[in-house]
């Protein structure tokens, strides 16, 4: 969101709208600038400056005392509006989030339109104007999503991204600060691409742990998954083992113990599950997954029922199995299933071969 | 650059281009079309990045270079000129458009912000036959759900064998497919997903002409040439369901009716279904099918058919929309319906068409 706590003022207040706005604390208790309105900025007020600093290069600048209860709110609404697109929304603070769109609600297959929609529907329920950056990954949607601001929309496409790396200087990266970037550029590292010629010993002299994340980030490498906070989706377990499983009667007596775990969970986490789902990868690292979905359960004996018959549309005790797993899917809190749907489904299987 | 055309001839040519740019303005250069004019003719060519259009158009070439224009705004503007010659030419002062009296200076966006789209290679390039390809698209497009998770279900699936041709697509819910007989002189079966505005977008370019379509499917992305015009678009990546298993084979129950009175008879009686869950029902008896609906809000309506059929009495619901979506793009005078039971799914087709197979799925309402 943009200049978020000064936005939510602004559109609350008309008196405040067009000038600049600082929210935080009392400039003669110390108090510092928590967000200031784009208006501000325009005369250097930076949210966490002191405020008394803040008056100084604005002697107009209005300060209004936060109200976090109401941020809350806005906040949660817009993170209503993710939830909908996608379960795989990461948040950053109240105002910013990662957002996995891969698959999304909308089935948009551009990220880009994900982003535009995303954007008018948080302007149109909020009135608020958002910024975001879409990327292949997390650390080039986040700078992306500061490029332009505010309103601003971002998209680096693969194949520009080496373009965008050449440009980006290190201290543009989240988790490089001031000390950082000062320790790097005393070694002549400017850019983040310059790190790609830098001798790795030398980089972890220079900024110790750090070494290795900017290694992978100079490629432009960042394999972070967007990590929910939410609702759990699903559940489950996977084992590799030692050896290949041959005997269909090991074979089921790990799928038993493994549903029965998942339905252990589900107990602990006071949900019942829709869809069971087995995981099965073949010695040749073939994977294929099987799922049922039926009514919700938390049953033992009922998930434990449905992975072994899924486990009998697999080639179980024909083909060696080097790993397998159980997992537990569409999860509520209700066991009364939704209102049965008067529209039949057409049986599709929800099963995919995957690459292993 | 500097050009003049005949205001038919381009104007033609953007017609095709409006589906094609994007709408939503995300990117403001995926708004405009590239035009590229050297020699006798201009070549035009836009994207929203999921689909692309390149055409030609001919054209007296005065200066030869290329630039951007909206779209959209050239379309309204060339529509609204009298029939004569246009000439678009870029000057200190940007762009012109003018015609006869009129005279206009449109604003442009670099070239060099056009994105670069991949070249059809000529490798494995297909011929398929256009009145098939006609059939298949027209016939399954509807099909297609406009916003799913399962994002692959967004588009159809288009399957290649070495003697047929396969489009299908479904929502979950129905499923249509239409096969046509084709030696393709392919060895092994091959299939892509398209996605549904490629298939929007090449059911216009089918309209006009006859001659076949030449088909090559790149690394991600696939070409359709269709009459001098190239469509490419990208592949949906994912596993399309496994859509031979939801196609009963054991219906053994099958009623004959006349396409036009079923559909007056559902379109009728579903003035009176609820709202929202638009069921009608086929109460199918010895020799005729009333067709029913009932709104708790409106009341109900029965319309009866006649129809050779002797077996047991069965009552089966559908959605109305998805019967009518079938009815709607079917031309024989005869429609069979076959069923097993009230619950599993019924197959509906089209009776003594030649040239393609259409078979159409629906899962019917538990109501």
């Amino acid at each position: 969101m943009d200049a978020f706590y000064a936005s939510v003022e602004q559109r609350d207040d008309p008196a405040l709208r067009g000038r600049p706005v600082a929210v935080g604390g009392d400039p003669d208790k110390r108090g510092v600038v928590a967000a200031a309105s784009y208006e501000a900025r325009t005369f250097g007020v930076r949210s966490a400056i002191p405020m008394a600093r803040a008056v100084r290069l604005c002697p107009s600048l209005v300060i209004v005392r936060p109200n976090f209860a109401k941020y809350r709110a806005v906040s949660q609404e817009v993170f209503g509006i993710f939830r909908r697109v996608t379960p795989l929304v990461e948040p950053l603070s109240l105002d910013e989030a990662y957002l996995d769109v891969t698959e999304n609600a909308w089935g948009e297959p551009l990220g880009t339109r994900v982003a535009r929609r995303l954007k008018d529907e948080i302007h149109e329920a909020t009135g608020l104007t958002a910024s975001a950056g879409v990327a292949p990954n997390k650390f080039l949607a986040k700078i992306a999503s500061g490029w332009q601001k505010p309103d601003g929309l971002t998209v680096i496409p693969p194949e520009r991204m080496e373009h965008f790396l050449q440009g980006l200087p290190v201290d543009a990266l989240w988790g490089v600060g001031p000390v950082t970037a000062r320790k790097l550029r005393a070694r002549g590292i400017d850019k983040l691409v310059d790190i790609r010629a830098t001798d790795a010993t030398v980089l972890r002299e220079t900024v110790g742990s750090l070494a290795e994340w900017l290694q992978q980030l100079a490629q432009g490498v960042d394999d972070r998954p967007v990590i929910s906070d939410h609702d759990p989706k699903s559940s489950g377990n996977e084992s590799t083992f030692a050896e290949d499983l041959r005997d269909l009667q090991t074979i089921r007596r790990e799928i038993q113990e493994m549903a029965a775990d998942a339905a252990a969970w589900l107990v602990r986490h006071e949900r019942y599950a829709r869809t069971v789902t087995i995981k099965v990868r073949y010695h040749d690292f073939e994977t294929i997954t099987r799922s049922h979905s039926d009514a919700p359960t938390r049953e033992t004996d009922a998930i434990v029922k449905r992975a072994l018959t899924l486990l009998e549309r697999t080639e179980a005790g024909q083909r060696p199995i080097r790993l397998l797993g159980v997992s537990v899917h569409n999860l509520g809190t209700e066991i009364a299933a939704p209102p049965a749907e008067p529209q039949g489904r057409l049986p599709f299987d929800d099963e995919q071969v995957m690459s292993g | 650059m500097e050009l003049v055309v005949r205001k038919n001839d381009l104007l033609r040519e953007l017609q095709l281009f409006q589906g094609i740019v994007e709408r939503k303005n995300t990117i403001p250069i995926l708004a405009n079309v590239l035009i590229d004019a050297n020699g006798s003719q201009v070549k035009l060519l836009a994207t929203d990045l999921e689909v692309a259009l390149r055409s030609t158009c001919s054209a007296s070439v005065a200066k030869s270079g290329s630039l951007t224009l909206p779209a959209k705004k050239l379309y309204e503007i060339i529509k609204a000129l009298p029939e004569t010659d246009v000439r678009i030419l870029e000057d200190k002062s940007g762009v012109r458009v003018a015609a006869d009296h009129f005279d206009s200076r449109i604003q442009t966006l670099p070239r060099e912000d056009f994105p670069s789209l991949p070249d059809a290679t000529g490798n494995g390039r297909a011929a398929l036959p256009r009145s098939a390809l006609k059939e298949m698209v027209a016939k399954t497009q509807f099909a297609i759900t406009g916003e799913d998770t399962r994002y692959f279900l967004n588009g159809a699936k288009f399957v290649m064998k070495p003697d047929s041709l396969t489009l299908v697509a479904t929502d979950g819910h129905r499923l249509a497919l239409v096969e046509v007989e084709h030696k393709l002189g392919v060895k092994e079966e091959s299939g892509v997903i398209l996605p549904k505005k490629t298939l929007l977008e090449l059911g216009k370019l089918l309209l006009e002409g006859d001659d076949d379509v030449m088909f090559e499917s790149g690394e991600n992305h696939l070409f359709f040439e269709v009459g001098g015009r190239m469509l490419i678009s990208r592949m949906i990546d994912g596993q399309f369901p496994a859509y031979e298993r939801v196609i009963p084979k054991g219906n053994d129950k099958h009623i004959e009716f006349d396409r036009e009175r079923l559909t007056n008879a559902v379109k009728r009686v579903a003035l009176l279904s609820n709202e929202r869950s638009r069921a009608v029902k086929l109460e199918i008896k010895k020799g005729k099918v009333d067709v029913t609906s009932s709104s708790s809000e409106f009341g109900e309506a029965r319309e009866e058919l006649s129809v050779d059929f002797t077996g047991a009495p069965l009552t089966i619901s559908f959605n109305a929309q998805y019967v009518l979506d079938f009815l709607n793009v079917v031309d024989s005078d005869v429609v069979m319906l076959s069923l097993k039971d009230e619950v599993s799914q019924a197959v509906m087709k089209p009776v003594g068409t030649k040239g393609y197979d259409y078979t159409y799925v629906i899962m019917p309402m538990r109501i």
